[in-house]
């Protein structure tokens, strides 16, 4: 009996042992350094690149701590690697606690490195990397990615986790950058018919840059003075087969975003020129986008025909010229206007893809995938060559939900 | 509702059949279906299923005549001593390595995606030890446990599906043919493999009330676990669209995106749990139909003793592949080769037999009389 007794202890014992193995995997957030933004250049020494590493302070403005440390937000780290998932280890030189990739926010890529071919061979390590998550951001940046951390000095939010994710998505709900996720990016990619938008960043302002309207900048080129960092993001790069080729303004990447249903634009701020003004002024307007587009197309003949309609929801917020808006023909006036300045803006930025870019920078092709019964039809039709030649016609329904509060003139004073 | 000792009813075999076939869903099954016929992959399930439903019929109808017997009896005493323990063995060395290839998948998916540093080893043992412990306990807990986690699973499930819809368009399903009809046609006939669980479900008929419920039960689980096999296939398409080629564990790539908003952004700890209580069902519910099997061929009564030594033969069989790939790319697409014919010829072959030993006319004398 005694021993029965003993061998199911030590079987209890043994099954005591097995409940240990969860702790294999633990993870002390004490022991990590979590990196939360990468940086990606090109390196001196050929087939290596230059990788730096944002770390944030876990530590720092966490109520729960009390916030009795005086230690910094982050840290910056910057070598040279071969790729940069060995550079883990490689940082760890440096960096005292233990490197992961699982909350990394935004991958961050030079302008200059972004061009290179070579680019695309070390970017594709993502996809076998077990830490980093898809729904991490890619963004170009004007100058190097490492002296970008550097001089991304936000006076706000100290951490750059914070920062960056507030950043992204008013960004983004603006429309000004492109919701460029690596999920996105590997699914555009892959699909090889369109390409890719990146979202541009830079902390480095242009010198003297010039005055323009609202959305029609590039990352560094407003003219963004007081007590603030330097960092802007607005505008956006163009990828093509995962290597960059051009660049779009804020306002280019606006209408794109407009126009791609995949991503979520909620409702932006527009200057729109007044119809009734002689001086050319403009009024601002609040544009929403609750629906989704319709597109047709017919792809039978020659020259495929392409029809683009955009339901759009406007609120008009100011009246520079003092129009009496509860009358009929101005209010027709002013619809028509501001469709006609929409189909032109999308129509010219369809028509530069087309010719300058030769491809599309949002999945559109995924609208022609339904006048196909195979997958050889469809590639027998080669929606690259044929987009190039396509005839697009943009159809704004512009409906108007509010005029603004006032409606009439104030009364001038002798008149 | 009165219960009888060690059967389970229609609601536990329901619960049983969902978890172990629709767990399909989750694992490498889409990719290697996308693989094959790419965007029209959806359909396979559903044609499979009405494809499936033909042999399932003459299966069904066959066993109909022996109520209360289970598959292998039924194939020995229609086939013979010596060829009925022959087809028997032959599909028991089919489930053999296809418990054990699957719960490698399994295992693998664990440590790719949660369990990093653990060693295989570890994982597949525990895996192993918990499955055993749960099949050892017998069909009736098994049962009991399936109808509590089914809603778990399902509703995780689908709410995961209902998530994944916020970032992916419905134009990927587009050319709707994808390769062509008939490579549609072709590839489904090929991927009969899909429901061929439901033909080892035959070995715990005399497990269940009534034969009624087996019948009933295996109808409804056939039709709900196609539409939700295709609903997953639909939502990965849309989600990944051309990438679902490479992406080798498409749900659990695809929880790992998902988020409730900005505040709850890493949630796939949630739908893995569910996840996993429904693979411990799943390869319970495998090694006691595969205890069974070895019982019932070489006659061993108390069969459920055997359950941790064959488990102990599964994880080594399992742990001889070197990587993921050589199972997903090479021994698997083997393996469904294998198991489609073998459950269609087993199948119809049992039907002929019956049908020329005049047993389905014994069935109506005895019936008129």
């Amino acid at each position: 009996m005694k021993k029965t007794e003993a061998v199911c202890r030590i079987l209890l014992f043994f099954l005591i042992v097995c409940l240990l193995t969860g702790c294999w995997d633990r993870q002390e957030i004490e022991d990590k350094a979590y990196v939360i933004g990468l940086g990606l250049d090109r390196s001196k020494v050929e087939g290596k690149i230059k990788v730096t590493m944002l770390l944030a302070n876990a530590e720092v403005g966490s109520i729960q701590g009390g916030g009795g440390s005086t230690e910094k937000p982050r840290e910056i780290v910057t070598f040279d690697a071969n790729d940069f998932i060995a550079a883990k280890a490689t940082g760890n030189s440096v960096i005292s606690r233990d490197i992961s990739y699982e909350l990394l926010k935004i991958i961050v890529v030079s302008e200059e490195y972004a061009h290179d071919k070579d680019f695309i061979k070390k970017f594709y390590d993502i996809l076998k990397d077990k830490d980093i998550r898809l729904d991490c951001y890619l963004a170009i940046s004007k100058e190097n990615a490492s002296e970008y951390f550097i001089r991304n000095r936000p006076k706000m939010e100290t951490r750059p986790h914070k920062y960056f994710q507030f950043m992204i998505d008013h960004g983004i709900d603006n429309g000004f950058i492109p919701d460029s996720t690596l999920f996105r990016f590997f699914k555009t990619l892959e699909r090889g018919t369109d390409f890719y938008l990146a979202m541009y960043t830079t902390a480095n302002k242009e010198k003297n840059p010039e005055v323009r309207s609202e959305d029609e900048y590039m990352a560094g080129q407003l003219n963004a003075t007081g007590e603030v960092g330097a960092t802007q993001f607005i505008g956006s790069a163009v990828f093509k087969n995962g290597v960059m080729i051009n660049k779009l303004t804020g306002q280019e990447t606006r209408n794109i975003n407009i126009l791609d249903d995949s991503t979520s634009i909620q409702d932006i701020l527009v200057d729109i020129p007044d119809p009734f003004s002689k001086d050319k002024l403009q009024f601002a307007a609040r544009i929403m986008k609750t629906e989704n587009n319709k597109v047709k197309m017919d792809l039978k003949g020659q020259r495929p025909k392409i029809f683009i309609t955009i339901p759009l929801k406007i609120e008009i917020i100011s009246n520079p010229s003092m129009v009496n808006y509860t009358e009929k023909k101005n209010q027709l006036i002013v619809k028509k206007q501001i469709a006609a300045h929409i189909e032109t803006l999308n129509e010219k930025l369809l028509k530069k893809t087309q010719t300058k870019f030769k491809g599309v920078p949002y999945p559109l092709s995924m609208y022609a995938r339904k006048y196909f019964g195979t997958i050889q039809e469809y590639k027998k039709f080669n929606w690259g060559k044929s987009y190039q030649k396509a005839d697009i016609h943009v159809k704004v329904d512009v409906e108007i939900i509010d005029y603004g509060k006032r409606t009439k003139k104030p009364p001038r004073v002798g008149a | 509702m009165k219960q009888q000792p060690g059967k389970i009813g229609i609601r536990e075999y329901l619960s049983i059949a969902i978890l172990m076939v629709g767990a399909k869903v989750t694992e490498d099954t889409p990719t290697a279906l996308f693989q094959k016929v790419q965007n029209a992959a959806w359909m396979i399930p559903i044609i499979t299923a009405a494809i499936s439903f033909i042999p399932l019929f003459l299966l069904l109808k066959t066993m109909s005549l022996y109520q209360n017997k289970n598959l292998f009896s039924v194939i020995q005493k229609l086939l013979g001593k010596y060829l009925g323990f022959f087809v028997c063995f032959l599909i028991f060395i089919i489930n053999v390595f296809s418990i054990s290839f699957d719960s490698r998948t399994y295992t693998t998916i664990i440590r790719t995606f949660y369990f990093n540093r653990t060693p295989m080893v570890i994982i597949y043992a525990i895996l192993m030890g918990v499955c055993v412990y749960g099949a050892k306990k017998g069909i009736q807990h098994i049962g009991s446990v399936a109808y509590l986690v089914v809603y778990y699973a399902v509703v995780f499930l689908f709410l995961s599906f209902v998530i994944s819809t916020q970032d992916s368009s419905i134009q990927s399903l587009f050319p709707i043919w994808g390769p062509g009809k008939l490579e549609i046609l072709k590839q489904s006939t090929l991927n009969l493999s899909l429901f061929s669980e439901f033909f080892l479900f035959a070995l715990i008929i005399p497990s269940i009330t009534s034969y009624k419920d087996f019948r009933k039960g295996t109808w409804i689980a056939l039709v709900y676990v196609s539409i939700q096999l295709s609903v997953g296939i639909i939502i990965f398409i849309c989600m990944f669209d051309v990438s679902l080629r490479g992406v080798g564990y498409p749900f659990h790539t695809a929880i790992r995106f998902i988020s409730i908003g900005t505040f709850f952004p890493n949630i796939e700890i949630v739908f893995f749990v569910t996840w996993l209580m429904a693979a411990f069902i799943r390869f319970a519910v495998f090694l006691y139909i595969n205890a069974l099997m070895f019982g019932q061929l070489f006659k061993i009564k108390n069969f459920e003793f055997l359950i941790p030594a064959l488990a102990a033969i599964y994880l080594l069989i399992g742990s001889i592949p070197e990587s993921p790939y050589d199972i997903s790319l090479q021994l698997k697409p083997i393996l469904r080769s294998a198991i489609g014919p073998t459950f269609l010829v087993v199948s119809i072959t049992l039907w002929l037999a019956a049908l020329l030993k005049g047993e389905f006319k014994h069935e109506k004398n005895r019936g008129s009389m």
